[in-house]
């Protein structure tokens, strides 16, 4: 785990750069933003100019989608270099600015703190079954926090988890679940706090050890992301399975275990999610659980799997540029037929949900109708059509 | 059926080709026949789609069968690239090829006109109808036979002239090798390592010496220039000069292997000017002695003095070359910093690619500079300052070196024109020696016998230099294999009568083909059939017109002439 | 089979001709096998040829027919090289001669058969872009002038109906009852001249190839610029043959990839580009032309010249930056190129009516069971292992195997030509050398 631009440009093939300007004309951010250019950032970096690479606004406004990294040649893993740039800015004292007055970020360092006593489940129905031991944990994540942050947005991302516990129950999984779960360190891991993120990653460890869990599923790519490759990375092979919901639910259909009742009659159009598409290359799962439920017709943007992008905004730093992008996907989703955007990361569904949001300043950027329409989180629409 | 030798009655036959769509698209080909069927004695027209074709020849064959043709015209491409196919065809069915024209209704016509089929179509009549002419008045001619010397000399002992030595030795022929240095080696002697695959010069040069002086059919004459070519293909008088002593050589073929110089930019980027400011080639000088010290900082500046109006082609080698050192110097020096200022980094080759990478690897940092901004060197204190707009980020950077290593390309020797004309060889625009054809012919001259590789004709690196040592080593063999080659019978012939051995001709011939001999008659021009190569400039120039080119006679050009103005 | 010494040459393409003549013209006699019905190779496929912009097929047509009629040259085309024993000096080769089905003594290659037969497939040697029948000769100027018979899709091999073209076949040359042959041959030396292949660029899904029509190869263009390709040599795209506005070449499509292709530079395609915009703007001067690059490698004799006449007299653009993606308009069917300008540093879009990608060349299919057939070494790439990239580049490791042209790395007509008349010294050397009983001869190195 790099914490320092020079190291990590050994690691991240930077040097390798044909300054063929690939990734440039890739990037999402790049088309909006006349000022950004990953071609540029990493030039200056292999010139040794250490300074202006870490002081640079730039090093903050890179989604780490990673579609650069998807189409260039040399193999540059620029959102990897733009990680550890960021630690080493953080730690030269750079300050950058998230959404929401930074108050996800202070929640997550608050979270570092070893002896904590959360109380994180209350949203789950009395009835659902969950259990605080078990083979499969459903690793809720922080999205029971984003609905009570985000009022005015109205994210209703609680849903997802109560979704994704009555999907499992149905197939006759009693879930563990953590009362004293942390946030996975994701954000504060790709804001430059690696020293928090490596906290928080101990303490998970050792509160999911608790639950024996063998098998931990994720409702959220970040997590999943975090979890499968980044704890791996500092704490060696991990003793359980990692699995994003929607390859769960993908296996669960194959085993026969989900039982559709409901018909959904919408055509819908899936999102790929950077952290569960580029970053994990998890394509087929949510399209193979989409189209096993009845009623649904799937249709694909032109810019998909691979392809897919960016919802517009990482770790919470978010801008008018981010909406923009938020804008521009809309229209590409609307345009593919489809009256449903279905997407895997609850993150993606509240920056689209937002940006929508009629209640919010139309002063950041106006949103035309043809960018409107619905989005839902796969766990949502798999419940609905397991029925009651 | 007999011979067909043309002093009967002429019976044409024409056949116009469409070339695909290269004539037949523009060219109304069908007008074309029918018009050329009104021409008198033409008792046959015809078109093909691709006369060329075996389809083609064939039915060139079964006319000249069919219709007694004695004479056959084609109209359709280059003659550069079918006249020998169509003759081959003739001859094959008893027609002499001298009585065979192709006249070019394709580059002359089709392809120039491709705007106005109209008057392309009347101007492709109009050709036919001159070739027609002419077709009235050819005479079969007989080839004579020359034979060839199986023997060669190299011109130039470098890696090229030596790997072309051994081939040919080893493929049976004498060679004498030719080397105006005291020492086989060429260019070579003064390299350090080479690319692909780090191999010091010394070593690689080593065996190829070794093979070069042990072999039985190599004799090497260093300190050796030449002085004068005399001859033609297969029958080359070659004079050398070895201090002092003028020697006489026989051969069949000659090969140019002389290399290339590489230029020292006086002036350029502070070159002969700054300390510091050094070529590459002196910088491998300095690596093979030893004499390097460790520089703080390197920087090496590709293009220079080359792909600029004076001189504006690609030197090939520079950007592996500087790839190559720029390594060398971060394995000895790994805290050296060194940058390459390049225009477009050609690694064109096998595992350029690879080096290329592993010198960005490596740490050194390549900027890239316009050839409307060049970089600025100039001296900073003891140090050097280049100072290069980096138009990918649109910044000038002002980089400090204790060493500049400029990359300047391979420009012809200063001996070069001089051995063009001893050869009468030509150059190509960018001064080095020319091939035959860019693609076709890379390692012949338009000249028979005489074949070139190596750096002589243009930049090339060790392996591309000993592909074409090889290639021209295979091209040299094969008139000196077959022992013999046919002339062609375009020569003059020479009315003894009306000459009076003014001696024009022969101050004129660029081949010495034509002199002026003592005779019973008198002072009378007399001619080298086997040297000649068929320009004419004898015939147009006698001022008695005492000199007619066979199978150009007045005769046949005249009618050509009278049949452009007949409409 | 024949007392006179004799060479094997795999491959008729340019190089496979030249080696072939060069050895043949001094008195060797030569096999040179060939896998497709007809000799020629790629240069018969493009249009024109860079520096010179000859006639590709005109300039190598007259060199065709020298080979094949040469007194001391055995064409054997439809065949392929099964078995190979022995050493430098005595090779014994195992040649399998695919049946075509006609009588080549009695064709003449007339194409009445070709247009009576039912059975239209989409032509290989157009890239499908145009059909040819079951009985087909591949392009006009095809040597050997014969027909062959495909039997994947002959009607009366496959389903044992029609027979169509015995009916009319004036010459009586077709021939049903053909079974493939092998023949021996012993030779002192074998020389490799397979050529190369090209990378299908539809796994690079962000520039389009195989989803949009007009999304081409470079080796795609050159039929359809051609005069005797699918078009006429009419430029028109694909999608609804109408004449584009503006054509876009892509370059290092797969090339200097070290994820999607090929790690190496496939070194022609700069020059090739600027020759096929050329022809473009002779064709339609009023087509505008843009070449997205990255390192233009323009090295060659009278490459960079050539290039600078293409900016300053045919008024081709040249954009430093290579496109982040291709996006059609799936109305207009026209295409969006999205890129980055890095010499001014602005991420700008482009539309285009055709795109042309300069994909990748790769060794020739064939390459790897011939390198198992003959014990030869490949490169990481697939390409020949040559013994010594510095001194024996025309060396493979197998001594008395010899290779030239691009089967051992990417060049160029005039590399891969000179390199072919080097292949001859060569094999002649180990020809000279056994017929006098030497060992040393035929394995020279550094």
């Amino acid at each position: 785990m790099e914490t320092r631009m020079e190291d990590a440009m050994e690691k991240t093939n930077v040097r390798y750069c044909l300054k063929c300007g690939k990734c440039t004309g890739s990037c999402p951010l790049a088309r909006v933003n006349p000022e950004y250019s990953p071609r540029q950032m990493v030039e200056r970096a292999t010139l040794g100019f250490k300074d202006r690479v870490l002081r640079s606004k730039g090093v903050w406004w890179c989604l780490t989608c990673r579609l650069c990294s998807e189409r260039c040649p040399q193999d540059v893993r620029y959102p990897d270099f733009i990680r550890a740039c960021r630690a080493e800015a953080a730690s030269l004292g750079v300050e950058h600015r998230c959404a929401h007055g930074d108050m996800l970020a202070e929640l997550q360092r608050a979270m570092t703190v070893p002896r904590l006593k959360q109380n994180r489940l209350g949203w789950i129905p009395k009835k659902a079954s969950v259990s605080t031991k078990g083979d499969l944990l459903y690793f809720v994540g922080c999205l029971p926090y984003f609905d009570a942050i985000m009022e005015k947005v109205k994210p209703d991302s609680i849903a997802i988890g109560q979704s994704v516990i009555q999907v499992l129950n149905s197939s006759g999984i009693t879930p563990a679940v953590m009362p004293n779960e942390r946030c996975c360190g994701h954000d504060l891991l790709w804001t430059g706090d690696t020293e928090s993120f490596e906290k928080l990653a101990r303490l998970n460890m050792e509160e999911i050890r608790k639950t024996g869990a063998k098998t931990v599923v994720f409702s959220c790519p970040e997590g999943y992301r975090t979890f499968k490759l980044d704890y791996a990375d500092i704490l060696g092979e991990l003793p359980f399975e990692v699995l994003h919901t929607s390859e769960l639910f993908s296996k669960l259909i194959d085993e026969g275990k989900l039982k559709f009742s409901q018909k959904i009659n919408r055509k819908v159009v899936y999102h790929d999610p950077c952290r569960l598409g580029r970053h994990m290359r998890v394509f087929d799962s949510p399209r193979k659980v989409l189209s096993s439920i009845p009623g649904i017709q799937l249709v694909e943007m032109g810019r998909s799997r691979a392809e897919a992008m960016c919802c517009g905004v990482d770790a919470w730093m978010c801008n008018s540029n981010s909406k923009q992008m938020q804008v521009e996907r809309l229209q590409e989703a609307k345009m593919s037929g489809a009256d449903m955007l279905v997407t895997t990361c609850p993150k993606c569904q509240i920056h689209f949900r937002c940006v929508m949001n009629e209640k919010l300043p139309k002063a950041v950027f106006p949103v035309p109708d043809e960018a409107k329409i619905e989005v839902a989180d796969l766990s949502e629409l798999v419940a609905k059509a397991l029925g009651s | 059926m007999g011979e067909v030798t043309g002093e009967e009655k002429p019976r044409i036959g024409v056949f116009v080709c469409h070339c695909g769509t290269n004539i037949g698209g523009i060219v109304k080909v069908p007008e074309v026949v029918e018009y050329a069927k009104t021409l008198p004695d033409v008792v046959f027209a015809d078109q093909n789609l691709y006369t060329c074709s075996e389809e083609g020849l064939a039915a060139i064959k079964l006319a000249v069968k069919e219709h007694n043709l004695n004479r056959v015209v084609v109209a359709s491409c280059s003659p550069r690239t079918h006249e020998p196919l169509f003759r081959a065809a003739c001859e094959s069915v008893g027609v002499n090829k001298y009585l065979f024209d192709l006249v070019n209704i394709r580059d002359h016509c089709s392809w120039v006109h491709m705007r106005e089929p109209g008057k392309a179509t009347e101007k492709a009549k109009d050709l036919v109808r001159m070739a027609v002419a002419r077709a009235r008045y050819l005479e079969a001619q007989q080839e004579t036979k020359v034979s060839i010397t199986k023997s060669a000399v190299v011109i130039g002992g470098g890696v090229a002239g030596m790997t072309t030595a051994v081939s040919l030795a080893d493929q049976g022929f004498d060679v004498t090798l030719v080397e105006k240095e005291a020492e086989l080696g060429g260019l070579l002697n003064h390299l350090h390592l080479l690319y692909p695959g780090m191999k010091s010069a010394s070593e690689t040069l080593a065996p190829i010496k070794r093979m070069v002086e042990e072999h039985s059919r190599i004799k090497v004459m260093t300190s050796t220039t030449l002085k004068s070519v005399k001859g033609f293909v297969g029958n080359f008088d070659v004079a050398l000069q070895s201090d002092g002593e003028e020697s006489q050589l026989k051969v069949g073929t000659i090969i140019v292997a002389t290399g290339a110089a590489v230029l020292q930019p006086k002036g350029l980027y502070g070159y002969g000017e700054l300390r510091g400011v050094i070529t590459q080639l002196e910088l491998e000088e300095m690596l093979r002695s030893g004499k390097l010290r460790k520089p703080k900082s390197v920087v090496m500046i590709l293009c220079a003095g080359s792909r600029i109006p004076e001189r504006p082609y690609c030197s090939r080698v520079c950007c592996m070359n500087a790839i190559k050192n720029a390594l060398v110097i971060k394995e000895k020096y790994p805290d050296s910093n060194v940058y390459i200022l390049y225009r477009d980094i050609q690694a064109y080759g096998r595992n350029y690619e690879e080096y290329y990478r592993q010198a960005r690897e490596e740490g050194v940092t390549f900027v890239m500079f316009l050839k409307e901004k060049l970089p600025e060197v100039s001296p900073e204190g003891r140090e050097i300052k280049v100072s290069v707009y980096d138009p990918l980020l649109g910044e000038q950077l002002d980089l400090k070196a204790d060493l500049v290593v400029l990359s300047t390309p391979f420009v012809q020797r200063e001996t070069g024109k001089e051995l063009s004309q001893t050869l009468r060889v030509p150059l190509s625009p960018d001064g080095f020696f020319m091939e035959a054809h860019a693609k076709l012919r890379p390692v012949d001259f338009a000249t028979e016998g005489i074949f070139l590789c190596g750096t002589a004709r243009g930049p090339a690196d060790v392996p591309e230099s000993v592909g074409q040592a090889f290639g021209a080593a295979a091209r040299a063999a094969i008139p000196m294999a077959l022992g013999q080659v046919m002339a062609e019978a375009v020569t003059p012939m020479v009315d003894v009568d009306i000459c009076v051995g003014c001696g024009l001709c022969e101050r004129l011939c660029p081949y010495g083909a034509i002199k002026v001999e003592k005779t019973p008659k008198g002072k009378k021009a007399s001619v080298a059939e086997a040297a000649c190569k068929g320009c004419g400039v004898c015939g147009g120039s006698c001022p008695n017109q005492a000199i007619t080119m066979r199978h150009f006679t007045n005769k046949q050009i005249l009618a050509q002439v009278e049949a452009a103005f007949a409409r | 089979m024949d007392e006179k010494p004799s060479v094997l040459v795999i491959g008729g393409g340019v190089a496979g001709i030249q080696v072939s003549t060069d050895l043949a013209n001094r008195g060797l006699q030569v096999y040179l096998v060939e896998k497709l019905t007809s000799i020629g190779g790629r240069m018969a496929q493009f249009d024109k040829t860079y520096p010179t912009l000859d006639c590709s097929i005109c300039i190598l047509a007259p060199k065709m027919i020298d080979c094949f009629r040469h007194p001391n040259i055995k064409v054997l085309s439809y065949s392929e090289v099964k078995k190979v024993s022995g050493k430098a000096g005595d090779f014994t080769v195992e040649v399998l001669r695919k049946p075509r089905y006609v009588d080549e003594a009695r064709c003449t290659g007339c194409g009445q058969c070709a247009e009576k037969c039912p059975k239209k497939i989409p032509n290989e040697w157009e890239f499908s872009m145009a059909d040819r029948k079951a009985i087909y000769m591949p392009f006009p100027q095809a040597v050997p002038r014969l027909m062959t018979i495909d039997p994947q899709n002959c009607l009366y091999l496959t389903k044992g109906i029609c027979r169509v073209c015995e009916k009319f076949c004036q010459a009586k040359a077709i021939d049903f009852s053909q079974k493939p042959e092998t023949v021996k041959i012993r030779v002192a030396s074998i020389v490799l001249a397979t050529g190369f292949d090209m990378l299908n660029p539809s796994k690079i899904t962000e520039y389009g190839y195989g989803k949009y029509k007009n999304v081409i190869t470079s080796l795609e263009f050159e039929r359809l610029i051609c005069a005797s390709g699918p078009t006429g040599g009419h430029l028109v795209r694909p999608s609804d043959h109408a004449k584009p506005k503006r054509v876009a070449f892509i370059l290092c499509v797969g090339s200097r990839d070290v994820k999607e292709g090929m790690m190496y530079c496939s070194n022609v395609c700069c020059l090739y580009s600027a020759k096929d915009a050329i022809l473009v703007k002779e064709h339609e001067p009023d087509v505008d032309v843009v070449i997205f690059y990255t390192d233009l490698r323009a090295y060659s004799k009278g490459s960079r010249e050539f290039i600078d006449r293409a900016i300053s007299d045919y008024g081709i653009k040249y954009v430093r930056g290579r496109p982040g993606e291709v996006r059609e308009d799936p109305d207009i069917k026209s295409l969006t190129i999205w890129y980055e300008d890095t010499l001014s540093r602005k991420v700008e879009k482009l539309q285009a009516d055709l795109v042309v990608l300069s994909t990748a060349c790769v060794p020739s299919s064939d390459a790897q069971e011939l390198a198992k057939t003959l014990g030869l070494e490949l490169d990481e790439y697939g390409f020949f292992r040559v013994a010594d990239p510095l001194y024996a580049p025309l060396d493979t490791t197998v001594p008395g195997v010899y290779a030239c042209g691009f089967c051992t790395g990417p060049k160029d007509i005039s590399d891969s030509v000179a390199q072919a008349s080097g292949v001859a010294a060569k094999a002649a050397e180990v020809v000279v050398a056994a017929s006098k009983g030497s060992k040393t001869a035929g394995m020279k190195g550094g």
